[in-house]
C-alpha cells in the first residue's frame, strides 16, 4: 500500500512463466496490482506507461539482459525500487546490480511468504524516500521564506531609522551642533554595524541552501582582484594604506562564481585595513602550480596572537576580545563567509600571521582544467 | 518671489516612518510632495496629482507589489513617460534575485537600495525631473 492505503502497481520481468504466475499470486494476495513481463524489452515498455512502485527483475533473460534492464530503470523511472531476482550461481552478478541501484535481491527458489516480505520492506522503503524528499523540500521552502522574512522585517526597520537621520540632519541644517552631529554619526555606524550583520548571516545562510555559488565559470583571479582592488582603493586611501597588487603572469583560469569571490577579497583587503596601522600597505599576490592556484593578501598589521588562529573562521568570534575598537568592530561573520564560499568551490583558505609584523590569508583552489600534454 | 512652480514628486511606501523621512528630505530640497501608503492609492495618485515622478517602493506588502504598481502606472496615460525611482531594501544587483522581472516588464528609471543618501536622493531626483 501506498501512505494514503492505496494499492501500488507491482511489475514482474522473468522469462519464466511459472515464476511470473507464482509471483502475481502471492503478491495479489496482498492486494496489489500485478503487471507481468516475460522479457526485458516489454518489462521496460510497462515500467514507463504504468510507473509502477517495484519492479522485481530476473538477471537471466535473453536478448535485453536483466543487467542492462536495471541499469535503464534505475536511471528513468524515478521512485521505482528494483529487486533482481536471481539464481544461486549469480550471486556476484547481483552485488553488480545492487551497484547499478537495485534496492535488494532475491535467490531463486523463493517461497510466496518471502516475496512477501521483500516487497513490503522494499514499498516501505520506498514510502520512506518519497517522505524524506518532500521533507527537505519542505524546509528548503521554509528556509527560503524565512529568508525573505528577515530581508523584509529586519531591514525595513534600520532602513526607516537611517533615512530618518538623514531627514533629521537636513531639518537640522547649520543648527546642528558638532557634537549632536557626533551623536547621529555614532548612531549611524551602529545601525550601519546591524545592518552588516544581517547581510553577512543572510550571505551564510544562502550558501548552506544553495542560492550563492550557483554560477561558476571559468574566471580569471585577476579580474576577480582588480574589481576588489577598485572598490577598496578609496577605503585604503583615506586610512592611509598602500593597497598594491603583485600578480603572477598567466595565471591558470579558475572555476568559481565571480560575484561570491569578489565579496571574499573585500571582506580580507576590508579586515586588513581594520588591524593594519597608518603608513601600512596591504599586497594581493597570486602562484600556482601544477596542482592549484593561489592567492595572497599581505599586510604589514599587528598580526594576529598564534593561539587565536585556529578561531579566526569560528563566527562571531573575534581576535580582538572585547578590546572593541570603533574602527575594528565589524559582524563577526565576515572570514566564516570567506571560509564557506571557498569551501563551496572546493578551496580552501588558511592564515599565516606574525604578531607584530603582518598577517596573509591564502586562498587555494584547485585547477580548473588537468595539465594539458603531459 | 519670481520662483518657478515646485516639481511634485509622488512616494509610494507601505512604511511610514521612511516615507515620512523621504518626504521630509525632498520637502527640504524644494519639491512638492505628495505620499501614498499602499499601492492602489499610490496608481489612484498618479491619475489625481499629476506627478513629476514617483518614487515606488518595491517591498510593499508582500514581495512584487511594488512591481503590479509600475505595471499599473505604466498603464495609464499619464504614466507611459513618468519617470519612476523604484526602492529596494535589498541589492538587486546581488547574487540574491527572489524574481526577475519578465522582458515585458515596463522600464523603470532607476533602482535604488534603501536607506538613500539625502544628497544621492535628491541629485538622482533633479537628473530625472530636469
Amino acid at each position: 500500500m501506498d501512505q494514503a492505503g492505496r494499492p501500488e502497481k507491482i511489475l514482474i520481468i522473468d522469462d519464466e512463466q511459472s515464476i511470473l504466475d507464482g509471483c502475481r499470486q502471492a503478491l495479489e494476495k496482498l492486494g496489489h496490482e500485478v503487471l507481468t513481463a516475460a522479457d526485458g524489452e516489454e518489462g521496460l515498455r510497462l515500467a514507463r506507461t504504468e510507473r509502477p512502485a517495484l519492479a522485481f527483475v530476473d538477471l537471466k533473460m535473453p536478448r535485453l539482459s536483466g543487467m542492462e534492464v536495471i541499469d535503464i530503470l534505475a536511471k528513468d523511472i524515478p521512485d521505482l525500487i528494483i529487486i533482481v531476482i536471481t539464481g544461486y550461481a549469480s550471486i556476484m552478478s547481483a552485488v553488480e546490480s545492487l551497484k547499478k541501484g537495485a534496492y535488494d535481491y532475491m535467490p531463486k527458489p523463493f517461497a510466496p511468504d518471502q516475496l512477501r516480505a521483500v516487497a513490503r520492506r522494499a514499498l516501505d522503503h520506498r514510502n520512506l524516500l518519497i517522505e524524506a524528499r518532500r521533507l527537505k523540500q519542505e524546509r528548503k521552502e521554509i528556509e527560503r521564506n524565512f529568508i525573505t522574512f528577515v530581508t523584509h522585517e529586519m531591514r525595513s526597520p534600520l532602513a526607516a531609522i537611517q533615512q530618518n537621520f538623514e531627514a533629521l540632519t537636513m531639518v537640522l541644517g547649520d543648527s546642528l551642533t558638532d557634537e549632536a552631529s557626533e551623536i547621529i554619526e555614532r548612531c549611524r555606524r551602529r545601525i550601519q554595524n546591524l545592518e552588516d550583520l544581517i547581510e553577512h548571516w543572510l550571505d551564510i545562510r544562502r550558501i548552506e541552501n544553495g542560492t550563492f555559488v550557483k554560477e561558476r565559470e571559468e574566471l580569471l583571479l585577476d579580474e576577480v582582484i582588480q574589481r576588489a582592488v577598485e572598490e577598496m582603493s578609496q577605503l585604503c586611501h583615506n586610512r592611509d594604506l598602500t593597497l598594491e597588487t603583485n600578480l603572477a603572469e598567466n595565471l591558470p583560469a579558475v572555476m568559481g562564481d565571480r560575484e561570491s569571490l569578489v565579496r571574499v577579497f573585500i571582506n580580507i583587503i576590508g579586515n586588513a585595513t581594520k588591524y593594519t596601522p597608518a603608513g601600512g600597505a596591504i599586497t594581493i599576490s597570486t602562484d600556482y602550480n601544477d596542482s592549484y592556484v593561489k592567492a595572497m593578501v599581505s599586510d604589514t598589521g599587528k598580526g594576529i596572537p598564534r593561539g587565536k588562529i585556529p578561531f579566526l573562521f569560528v563566527p562571531f568570534y573575534r581576535a580582538d576580545g572585547n578590546d572593541n575598537q570603533e574602527r575594528t568592530r565589524g559582524s563577526g561573520l565576515g572570514l566564516t563567509f570567506c571560509k564557506r564560499i571557498m569551501d563551496a568551490h572546493d578551496g580552501k583558505i588558511t592564515v599565516e600571521s606574525k604578531e607584530g609584523s603582518g598577517t596573509t590569508f591564502t586562498l587555494h583552489f584547485p585547477r580548473s582544467t588537468p595539465r594539458e600534454g603531459e | 518671489m519670481t520662483s518657478e512652480p515646485k516639481k511634485k514628486i509622488l512616494l509610494i511606501d507601505d512604511d511610514i516612518d521612511f516615507l515620512k523621512a523621504t518626504k521630509l528630505i525632498l520637502e527640504k530640497g524644494g519639491y512638492q510632495v505628495v505620499t501614498a501608503e499602499d499601492g492602489k492609492s499610490g496608481v489612484d495618485a498618479v491619475e489625481s496629482e499629476n506627478p513629476d515622478l514617483a518614487v515606488v517602493d518595491m517591498m510593499m506588502e508582500t514581495w512584487g507589489e511594488g512591481f503590479s504598481v509600475v505595471s499599473k502606472i505604466r498603464k495609464l496615460s499619464g504614466g507611459k513617460t513618468l519617470p519612476l525611482i523604484v526602492l529596494s531594501s535589498v541589492d538587486l544587483q546581488g547574487p540574491y534575485q527572489s524574481f526577475e522581472p519578465s522582458e515585458e516588464f515596463p522600464k523603470v528609471n532607476m533602482v535604488l537600495q534603501k536607506p538613500l543618501k539625502a544628497e544621492d536622493l535628491l541629485r538622482y531626483v533633479q537628473e530625472l525631473t530636469n
